[in-house]
Parts: structure tokens; C-alpha cells; sequence
């Protein structure tokens, strides 16, 4: 096994390597740009190394040379940041540094998404259908040729990416041209590459995710499926496994299909399998995600197997040890994203001090998170900023939990999107287990709440505004009252 | 003696505050004449209030600085009050200056001066947080002036653009 390993990400997931390599006794290295310093993973590593400038942690010359100058055996690179980019990979294992992640030769296969599409397709499983080749921003014509090819709705993805950004619907040829100037633009701003392309869109479909383990031994096994078809603004931000309202043998169907297709890529490693469930229960592969994914809690819970150990066992050789049969799948999880951002301001982003951070507690509740009170959210970073994943026998017992948990949670100080992840626990569709990819269309935001206490609330402003205004304009100003203002009046 | 009127989602409510000062820590406020114990955390401003005892009703709350909403864990309100004493209108908040709402970079400017904008039309695109955060006008008008372009990085509450 490592003895040191490097931690080379941020924010909560590499509070949550740093916390894995712990619990396993093997010392964890974090690194920091200089706006991150006091961040929590830099104050719980073993280890803390600066990077040189702002904008390091995506720079792959500076976290190796941090790996070569500590000495450690492996990199970490969790999910987005460095992760993916196959340079980086290729120039550790050229350093005879252990990457805990896909190797460069995967990594380069899944990164274009077109070709791996192909690939799959070509092994006789059922794809969705995207356009023949990605496309640069400025090729509209194109674009408009291969969408009238394709036919509409259809979806416009980032080539580079995955995690949702760039990616938006297209109903009719009008609005492609500005969707993809859109996408493009967010793409870039992400991911560094503008490319993007088109896919046809299964209107009413779900998104379900399969995540497997395979290690260097030929063992590939799956860890059940998660349903992740509840978006807001083109982000995942409520998942739960097992998925509802897909049947048991549709369930195994989809779980062999992972599996064919994490050995069709040699994983090695924790992979995600990414399929649509069309509104006729047919499954077709979308994308393979060769990295730990931001969801992994709500996997976690039903397993009991702590993925980034085994992610770390995997990367030192080690078997896995268990069978297919081995891994028990119990109970319900629904896991939450929640986010420094305004749902009722366009989902602003809201960097700042968080002034007030309650997390919840009691049986079955876990918080995966970077944030304290008094910490900052940093502008210069994704918006995520805690995950909530919650675990019960039942699903109707997991539905209460995740309720009270959302209810116990509290952060002042910045904005959050609590207060919508809790219209959408409450959401009928929600709750019957029903909701498809359509159902992140409905607007949940726009009407106000209608069951609390509005004369309550009345009391409550006015006394926050009596309160405002007593403290505007306080009898002594604030100058006269302090020991500056004494002491220059003293007679000498 | 405080008697104010607050508008909650389009409901109107008239609340009338003789004390402010709590007896063991509620103060009374009558809400349309019928009169409600109100105990709250830390009342110095409307961001410190983070719970309230209504009679016996408990609340988890989020308040607006500017006391344009407030959050309790079942959706967001949106308030208005108005001081029926003081007898002068808050002014609208349709600003005619368009500030940061959070530090970041131009990304694009969708606008030229002099051009007549709607509210809510989008003037320009920020990035902040690894977002592409559109910046919309707060109320119909020309375009005045543009004091940023694309490319150059903005902090809290620069000026962005002006409407006429």
C-alpha cells in the first residue's frame, strides 16, 4: 500500500481523500493556490504545499513538480480539476508516480465522446445518437445540416466535459445557433474547449448511472444504480438509488450493459456508466465517467464500501477481494448537492463568509463538505459546496429523513439552494417516484409557499425592520462612544 | 408606538409595535389587530435572524438584507414594508445603475450605448464561479453608458452599465 499520497484537488472531495487516506493510516499531502489557504482540506492534511500561483490546481506542471519534491507514491486527482487531463496522467506515470484514477490510455479512449459512442455501439449495445463529429463554436452551418439530420428536440453537449455544464435542450432550429454560443462559451469557461455536439434528445427519459469497480485482476463488479434525472439549471442536483419506478429486470439489464461496457474499456479503477431509460424502458449508453463522481455518497450508503479506499486499494494492485454476489445492496439513499447560488436570482453564484453553518445530524445522515461557519465560499470556484446524503430501509422512510435534514440545515451568510431542494423532496412527482428529465421543467420557484403563516411572517419583518432602523440611526454615534474619541479629549 | 404595513406575496398585513424592548424575551406585535408573541435571534440586523417563536410556532428563517424576501424552510416570500408613520414610499428598487452582483470577468457585452433596453433584457455576461452568469437590466431605458468590455475583470459593486 502507499505511504503518501497526494491530494492534488479541492473543496469537499479532497476533504473526503484526505479523510479516506487517514482512516487507512497513509499520510495525505493537500495542495493550495494562494486564495485557498485556509481552506478545510489544507487544515486537516497531513502536509500542506503551496502552489505558485493562482489557477495552479488545474496546471500540470505545477502539482507534479509538489509530487516529485514531497516524494509521494501516488496522486489523487478526484473529480473535475486535473482529473481528466490526459497530460497530466501520462506525465506521472512517466515519473513513476501512481495516479488513482483512469490510466492515460483510458482516459485519451472516453475523452472523445463521439468515438466512444462508436465503440460501444459497435459491441452491440444500444446508444443514444449524437451528431457524427463535434464542432468548433463558429461552424453554424454545419451545425444546422447535422441538427435537421439528427432531428429535434435534441441536446447540445460539451465535447470536453462532464459535468453537466454546457449541456442544454434545443426545440427548434431558431434557437440552436444562440444555445450553442451559450454552451460553448460555458464549455470554455470550464473545461478550457469550446467544442461541443449535438445528441438526439428522449424527451420524458431518465438518467440512470451505474457505477462499477474493476481491479487490475479482471474482477469488474457494479455497486447498483442511482437515478439522476432531477436537474436544475442542467445540473444534477438530487440523486437517489436504487433508481424508482424502473423494474427489477430492467434493473439487472441496465447492470450487466455496465458492466459489458467497463470491460469493453479495461476500468480499472471506480468508473460510472452512464445510460437513457426511454419512456419505453429501453436503456442506451450515453457516457462512461472513468473517476470517482460526486454522487459516490449516495452509492456509499447502499453498499456500505467506502469507494475511495477501494479506489486507493485498486491503485496499489491490490484484488478486490469480493464477488458480484458479495455486494449486498440494502435500503433507499437520496443524496443532495447543495450550492452557493440564488434558484430565485437566475442561480446566481453567491461567493462570501458564511456566517452560520448548521449541519444536520442523527441516525443516517452524512455531510460531505468544505465549509465551517466563518469559512469563505471562494469566487473563484465551482458553487458546490456541501453534498447531503441520507440512508433508510424504505423509501418512504429515506423521504421523511431527507426532509428533516433538509429542514435542520442552515447556512447564513451566503445564498444557497436549500430552500429549492426542499420544494423538490415535497414535489409530488418527487415523492410518487414518477419524475423523468422533464419534470426539471417544472417551476417549482415561481410560486410562493403557501402553507406557512404569512401573518407570522408579518410580525417577524417588522420587527427585522423596526430592528434595522433603531440600529441605522442609534442615539450616540458610534465614533463618540469608543476610547479614540476619550482619550483625544483628555487634557494632556 | 410603530405602525407599519407589509406586503407579503401580494397579501397585505397592517402591523402595529409599541415595545421593542422584549418582556421575557417576546415582544408583541399585533398583525391586523390581533396581537402575536414574537421571539428572534439576534435582531441587529435582518441577516442575523436566524430563527423565530411565533406564539408557539418555530421558524427557521433566511431575511434579505435589503428585507426584500424571506426564506423559511418552505419557500421565499417576497416582502415590502412600509413605515405608515414615516408616510414616504420606499423607493422602487429598479436602480438605474447596473452593479456586480459578484466579483468575476466580462465575458461578453450584449449591448451598445445608447440602445433602448427592456427590463430584465440581459446587458452583459459575467463569469464568476465557474458560471456564465447573465446581467440583466432592472428596468426599461436607454443605455446610458458602458463602463466595462469584454474581457476586463470586475469587483463587487463596480459599475457595469447605466440606464436613462
Amino acid at each position: 500500500m502507499f505511504k503518501k499520497i497526494l491530494v492534488a484537488n479541492r473543496g469537499e472531495i479532497a476533504v473526503r481523500i484526505v479523510r479516506a487516506c487517514r482512516d487507512m493510516g497513509i499520510a495525505a499531502v493537500a495542495v493550495y493556490e494562494p486564495d485557498d489557504m485556509g481552506a478545510l482540506h489544507v487544515r486537516l492534511a497531513d502536509e500542506a504545499h503551496a502552489l505558485p500561483a493562482q489557477g495552479d490546481y488545474r496546471s500540470p506542471e505545477a502539482m507534479l513538480a509538489v509530487a516529485l519534491r514531497v516524494g509521494v507514491d501516488a496522486v489523487h486527482p478526484g473529480y473535475g480539476i486535473i482529473s481528466e487531463h490526459p497530460g497530466f496522467v501520462r506525465a506521472c506515470e512517466e515519473a513513476g508516480v501512481a495516479v488513482i484514477g483512469p490510466g492515460s490510455a483510458v482516459l485519451e479512449q472516453v475523452r472523445n465522446k463521439i468515438d466512444t459512442l462508436e465503440r460501444v455501439r459497435a459491441a452491440g449495445i444500444p446508444t443514444t445518437r449524437p451528431s457524427s463529429r463535434s464542432f468548433a463554436p463558429d461552424e453554424g452551418e454545419a451545425m444546422l445540416a447535422e441538427a435537421t439530420r439528427i432531428g429535434f428536440p435534441l441536446v447540445v453537449k460539451a465535447h470536453a466535459g462532464g459535468h453537466g455544464r454546457g449541456t442544454h435542450v434545443v426545440y427548434d432550429s431558431d434557437t440552436l445557433l444562440a444555445v450553442v454560443k451559450r454552451s460553448s462559451g460555458a464549455a470554455q469557461a470550464f473545461y478550457g474547449d469550446a467544442h461541443i455536439y449535438l445528441e438526439a434528445a428522449m424527451p420524458a427519459s431518465r438518467y440512470i448511472e451505474v457505477p462499477v469497480l474493476g481491479d487490475c485482476h479482471g474482477t469488474i463488479v457494479h455497486l447498483g444504480e442511482r437515478d439522476g434525472s432531477i436537474q436544475r439549471n442542467t445540473r444534477k442536483v438530487i440523486g437517489e438509488s436504487p433508481a424508482p419506478g424502473i423494474d427489477q429486470a430492467q434493473r439487472e439489464a441496465i447492470w450487466q450493459t455496465a458492466i459489458q461496457v467497463a470491460r469493453l474499456f479495461g476500468i480499472c479503477g471506480a468508473a460510472t456508466v452512464e445510460f437513457v431509460v426511454d419512456s419505453a424502458g429501453q436503456h442506451h449508453f450515453t457516457e462512461i465517467k472513468p473517476r470517482i463522481q460526486v454522487e459516490h455518497l449516495a452509492t456509499e450508503m447502499v453498499t456500505r464500501i467506502d469507494t475511495v479506499r477501494e479506489q486507493l486499494r485498486i491503485a496499489a494492485g491490490e484484488p478486490l477481494g469480493y464477488s458480484q454476489e458479495q455486494v449486498r445492496l440494502s435500503g433507499v439513499s437520496i443524496f443532495c448537492r447543495i450550492n452557493a447560488e440564488d434558484p430565485w436570482h437566475g442561480y446566481m453564484p453567491s461567493p462570501g463568509q458564511i456566517t452560520c453553518f448548521r449541519i444536520p445530524g442523527g441516525p443516517n445522515v452524512r455531510v460531505d463538505t468544505y465549509a465551517y461557519s466563518g469559512s469563505e465560499v471562494p469566487v473563484h470556484y465551482d458553487s458546490l459546496m456541501a453534498k447531503l446524503v441520507v440512508w433508510g430501509t424504505s423509501r418512504e422512510e429515506c423521504l421523511h429523513r431527507v426532509h428533516r435534514a433538509l429542514q435542520e440545515f442552515q447556512i447564513n451568510g451566503v445564498q444557497t439552494n436549500l430552500g429549492l431542494l426542499r420544494l423538490i423532496v415535497n414535489d409530488e412527482e418527487f415523492v410518487s417516484g414518477s419524475y423523468t428529465t422533464d419534470s426539471s421543467q417544472r417551476h417549482l420557484i415561481d410560486t410562493p409557499p403557501s402553507d406557512d403563516n404569512l401573518s407570522d411572517i408579518a410580525a417577524v419583518a417588522a420587527l427585522a425592520f423596526l430592528a434595522r432602523a433603531r440600529s441605522a440611526s442609534p442615539a450616540t454615534p458610534p465614533a463618540f462612544t469608543s476610547g479614540w474619541y476619550r482619550e483625544s479629549r483628555r487634557i494632556p | 408606538m410603530h405602525k407599519l404595513q407589509i406586503t407579503i406575496d401580494g397579501a397585505e398585513f397592517t402591523v402595529e409595535v409599541d415595545d421593542l424592548s422584549a418582556t421575557d424575551g417576546f415582544v408583541t406585535a399585533k398583525v391586523n389587530g390581533v396581537p402575536l408573541r414574537v421571539a428572534a435571534s439576534s435582531l441587529s440586523t435582518p441577516e442575523s435572524i436566524q430563527w423565530a417563536v411565533v406564539d408557539t410556532r418555530a421558524y427557521e428563517l433566511q431575511i434579505d438584507h435589503e428585507l426584500r424576501w424571506i426564506q423559511s424552510w418552505r419557500g421565499r416570500h417576497q416582502i415590502d414594508v412600509r413605515d405608515l408613520d414615516v408616510r414616504v414610499a420606499r423607493p422602487v428598487s429598479t436602480d438605474a445603475r447596473i452593479k456586480t452582483p459578484i466579483p468575476g470577468i466580462v465575458v461578453r457585452v450584449l449591448v451598445e450605448v445608447g440602445q433602448e433596453v427592456e427590463a430584465g433584457q440581459p446587458v452583459l455576461v459575467l463569469e464568476a464561479m465557474k458560471m456564465e452568469n447573465e446581467i440583466r437590466a432592472a428596468r426599461a431605458g436607454r443605455v446610458a453608458s458602458l463602463s466595462v468590455r469584454a474581457g476586463q475583470s470586475v469587483r463587487l459593486h463596480d459599475l457595469l452599465a447605466e440606464i436613462a
